[in-house]
């Protein structure tokens, strides 16, 4: 079973460095992985996955680690409901999400309505531009990112945090100093999921994004299906592993950690 | 008691402004789908609809395409939950109770399908999925869905069966039961609900699963997912897309809310490495 998912990876690494020339002799061949740096088309592609991915990265890490230094630090049900909220989205299929969004901020959407009753001018739609798969994709991401900061948090004790706080420590000293270089490990894991989720995603970049350029889910998708070009389509994702490789094995060395414990 | 506490506690701004900031956020899309549903006419610059009603719940629930993609759907999901179950239940349990040659390499090859982008993942297995004429397949599209599962139906029974007491296996053991007897009398009642949990996520999570079945089944093999994506994508009537939404979504998040005790606990979380 393990073997329909590193065969097929093995195989692709193969396939796209081991193939005939024009002359049809078998051999050592990266004429594929050429052709992707050189055109300009697949490197817009990639260039936009890799800022969508940063910036989702980005955002979800301003987002999330103030929601889980709250629920660290909180209790009652405020700080219930709002957890109950931050792990919501994973309960939201992403097509169903795609098409919500669809209609809030499409043109005419919710937000276009609102704006309109107050007697503001319509917005641009993020909708089709680059910004529509960041909304989508931080939205869906939220979940995992503040479980597993808040899997972190709970590994610091509240002694460490009180004497700090004793000595004088303001708050931002006492995150910058006691509680981020303790849950460095979380914010890496909770990265590495969000870039491995993020980079190859499909579904909201190919319903919310532009169709030029385009991410690598929906480029791989279309180079696969619609130009039936399965060689260019493996050499994307073959790239796509190489971009990921180090939050892939930081994951599972991660994984193999816990394992320990 | 407890009535005094509160009324001297602070007033928790921070709570309250992320409650209403995710309130916004997450539950407006939501409602906002939900309100199309029942909507026969909502123009702009309307704040409200101009019409409620539940025509359109009936053009969608009398479309032969709907039903032959929730029929689909929904065989698709039970063969694919039943695999995984029968594959990684007892590799769960040999990873949970056992030692053998391999374990760590096994146990990481499972979880490997994490490590890597997904859809270029997928895009591997399609290339070889292809040669084997297993594309525009039901069963090709089962083998690409079952790649989904294995994390959710694999970590969670390991972390089940790990939490069992042993204590009380082994004093069943000590009073005569046989292995059988004690995983059929101990062992499974306290693992099952998690597993049930697990299960009911793999279901789930395979009905909904839109990239693999895109990939490998479209056009031929059309689930729920695949034909939302056309109707996202051509259908002039909105309405169709916000019945199918509501339709599909709020029994399977009825569902999911049964399994909610296994996401909240930190296991889940530590699945992930976290």
């Amino acid at each position: 079973m393990a073997w329909l998912i590193i065969w097929p990876i093995i195989n692709a690494i193969g396939r796209t460095i081991w193939r005939p020339d024009a002359d049809g002799n078998a051999g050592f061949n990266l004429s594929s992985y050429t052709f992707f740096f050189s055109d300009q088309y697949s490197i817009n592609n990639l260039t936009i996955t890799l800022w969508t991915t940063g910036m989702c990265a980005a955002l979800l890490l301003a987002i999330c680690m103030p929601i889980a230094l709250y629920l660290r630090f909180s209790q009652g049900r405020l700080p219930a409901y709002v957890q109950a909220l931050a792990i919501f989205p994973m309960f939201v299929p992403s097509i169903i999400l795609a098409y919500a969004f669809i209609r809030v901020l499409g043109p005419n959407g919710m937000v276009d309505i609102l704006l309109n009753w107050v007697g503001l001018p319509k917005i641009r739609t993020p909708y089709l531009t680059p910004w529509g798969p960041v909304i989508g994709l931080v939205w869906d991401n939220i979940p995992l990112t503040v479980l597993i900061l808040l899997s972190g948090l709970g590994n610091i004790a509240n002694p460490a945090i009180e004497a700090a706080r004793d000595v004088g420590a303001s708050r931002f000293q006492v995150f910058w100093h006691i509680i981020l270089p303790r849950i460095s490990n979380s914010v890496l894991v909770a990265i590495s999921f969000a870039v491995l989720g993020i980079f190859s995603s499909f579904t909201l970049p190919y319903l919310l994004g532009p169709a030029s350029p385009e991410m690598m889910g929906p480029f791989m998708n279309r180079t696969f299906r619609e130009v039936n070009d399965p060689l260019n389509a493996i050499t994307q994702a073959v790239i796509t592993f190489c971009f990921c490789i180090a939050f892939g094995l930081f994951y599972v060395r991660s994984v193999a950690r816990n394992q320990g414990k | 008691m407890s009535d005094l506490a509160p009324a001297r506690a602070p007033i928790d701004w921070t709570g309250i402004a992320f409650a209403a900031l995710l309130s916004l956020v997450v539950v407006v899309p939501l409602v906002v789908v939900g309100t199309w549903a029942f909507t026969e006419a909502w123009r702009y610059p309307n704040v409200i609809p101009q019409q409620f009603g539940l025509r359109f719940w009936n053009q969608t629930l009398t479309r032969p395409d709907v039903w032959a993609a929730l029929t689909l759907s929904l065989q698709l999901s039970t063969v694919v939950t039943l695999l995984s179950a029968a594959i990684c239940l007892p590799a769960a349990y040999a990873f949970a109770r056992m030692n053998f040659p391999g374990r760590t390499f096994l146990f990481f090859s499972f979880l490997a399908g994490h490590a890597f982008p997904k859809f270029g993942l997928l895009i591997a297995i399609a290339a070889i999925f292809l040669q084997l004429n297993l594309i525009g397949t039901f069963w090709g599209v089962v083998l690409i869905q079952l790649v989904g599962t294995l994390l959710f139906m694999i970590w969670i029974p390991v972390a089940a069966f790990q939490g069992v007491d042993r204590r009380m296996e082994e004093a069943a053991r000590d009073v005569g039961a046989g292995p059988f007897r004690v995983f059929w009398s101990v062992t499974l009642p306290q693992a099952g609900p998690t597993i049930a949990a697990a299960l009911l996520l793999s279901f789930v999570g395979t009905f909904y699963e839109t990239e693999g079945a895109w990939l490998i089944g479209a056009p031929g093999i059309r689930t729920m997912p695949v034909l939302m994506i056309s109707f996202i994508n051509n259908q002039m009537v909105i309405q169709f897309g916000a019945v199918l939404s509501v339709m599909l979504w709020v029994p399977s998040f009825i569902a999911l809310m049964f399994a909610r005790r296994v996401i909240g606990g930190g296991a889940f979380a530590r699945g992930f490495g976290g």
